[in-house]
């Protein structure tokens, strides 16, 4: 009996499709000011694990703002909606990570329970930390960066060829598609930013992030293929190449704490799951990818597994 | 030695430097090489900063910074040196590869391993957002 085979198309629409439970919940301190007299219920949100979180703070907004009517924009009770800050485990979520990395990457770095669902928020009104998050942006800005993203992934594909020579309408076309949940519509336009360039069967560099608890994320230069040897290049190379250079940058800076680059002391994590090191890095790059064309990868010390 | 500029704080110091840090040879023959301003071998970063769109040109152009510093570091550090008003601050984009604007929170390190080219990384500040 033949085992039936999955196509790269099934497992490009799975991971568009993949949610994460979230439950949203008012901070104690931002509770003691609310102008009814019940507290906030907590707000439950299935959401996509590659959008961004200011693309959800307008209804978010809306559902507190009606247990505020009336002192909402006070300034002595500091509630102001322009104050809204995201929280998990007392640190502030950075707005510009799609949703579904900073899941991977906190909730299995740091969290006490062994369930991480749904996840739980807290949600601030008040006492922005203005050291460590720049305030949630209008869509345009978060367009922006995406879009930003997406050349700089192009840039290292195809030397920016690709994304280039496209209109302007299919750059929105990304975007909306995104923002609306179409597959299709994205992947018409994606699929372009797929294509090889120059006479190779690769990508010249693969656009790839790897996230490491305290660490700013680390991004290298890595090819898919080792000409010399003929071989194609795996998720473990990448990891071991990044790892090592990281580690020999950080040598010469004579930094105080040496990243571990040891591959195996870590689960490695995209779009929460664990993908076979020996997986081609090529493949991975236009299967796996996020809809910004990088592969975000989230390293997670398997001593801090719960 | 590098100099520094009378109007700046300890908190935004950029060595001004006119010599080239202490780069390591390209290692050739591995599809997989960076480019040959790897800094393995110093510990800074060296990039010359252009303007665009209508920005005012900076008399030194070469600067020097350590690896781990951000694009949100010298973000704040050219507001404060070219003495930019309220709402020029607001429009202020720093560039790579003439086509896109890293986030704040990217190191000057990773950006050097990806997109300096024949042993310079060139970062272009504009007062508009000349490339999107």
């Amino acid at each position: 009996m033949s085992i039936p085979q999955i196509d790269d198309k099934e497992i490009t629409r799975e991971l568009w499709q993949s949610r994460l439970p979230v439950r949203f919940i008012l901070s104690d301190e931002d509770t003691t000011k609310v102008n009814r007299s019940e507290s906030p219920e907590p707000l439950y949100l299935m959401l996509s694990r590659h959008i961004y979180f200011p693309c959800i703070v307008e209804k978010i907004s809306r559902y507190y703002s009606n247990y505020f009517k009336g002192n909402l924009n006070d300034p002595t009770n500091n509630i102001n909606l322009n104050n809204l800050w995201f929280e998990y485990e007392s640190i502030p979520l950075k707005w510009h990570y799609p949703i579904g990395v900073l899941y991977d990457l906190y909730t299995s770095s740091l969290s006490t329970s062994s369930s991480h669902l749904p996840w739980q928020i807290i949600v601030h009104l008040s006492k922005f930390p203005e050291s460590e998050l720049i305030r949630f942006p209008d869509i345009e800005c978060i367009e922006s960066h995406y879009m930003t993203t997406l050349k700089e992934a192009d840039a290292l594909k195809h030397k920016g060829q690709i994304i280039g020579d496209m209109q302007k309408r299919d750059h929105k076309q990304l975007w909306n598609s995104l923002l609306q949940d179409k597959y299709e519509g994205f992947w018409n336009i994606n699929m372009k930013l797929m294509a090889y360039t120059e006479n190779l069967k690769y990508f010249r560099y693969i656009p790839f992030r790897i996230y490491i608890l305290d660490k700013p994320f680390i991004q290298k230069l890595f090819s898919p293929y080792d000409v010399e040897h003929s071989k194609w290049l795996t998720l473990f190379d990448l990891l071991q190449y990044s790892l090592d250079h990281e580690v020999k940058c950080e040598k010469s800076s004579n930094e105080k704490k040496i990243t571990n680059n040891n591959v195996d002391d870590y689960r490695v994590i995209i779009h929460g799951v664990e993908p076979p090191l020996n997986t081609p890095v090529q493949w991975l790059s236009e299967c796996f990818s996020h809809p910004d064309n990088f592969l975000h990868i989230c390293l997670v010390e398997n001593h801090t597994r719960r | 030695m590098s100099t520094n500029e009378g109007n700046e704080n300890d908190a935004f110091s950029i060595d001004a430097s006119n010599s080239a840090t202490n780069n390591d040879e390209v290692n050739t023959g591995s599809a997989r090489s960076g480019p040959s301003n790897d800094s393995e071998g110093g510990s800074k970063v060296v990039f010359l900063l252009k303007a665009a769109g209508g920005a005012p040109i900076l008399k030194k152009k070469k600067w020097a910074l350590p690896r781990s510093k951000t694009i949100g570091h010298i973000v704040e550090f050219l507001k404060k040196y070219m003495k930019l008003d309220a709402q020029q601050q607001q429009q202020l984009f720093l560039y790579v590869n003439q086509a896109f604007a890293p986030a704040l929170d990217t190191t000057i390190g990773s950006v050097n391993d990806c997109f300096s080219s024949e042993g310079t990384l060139v970062l272009h500040y504009a007062l508009t957002q000349a490339w999107g």
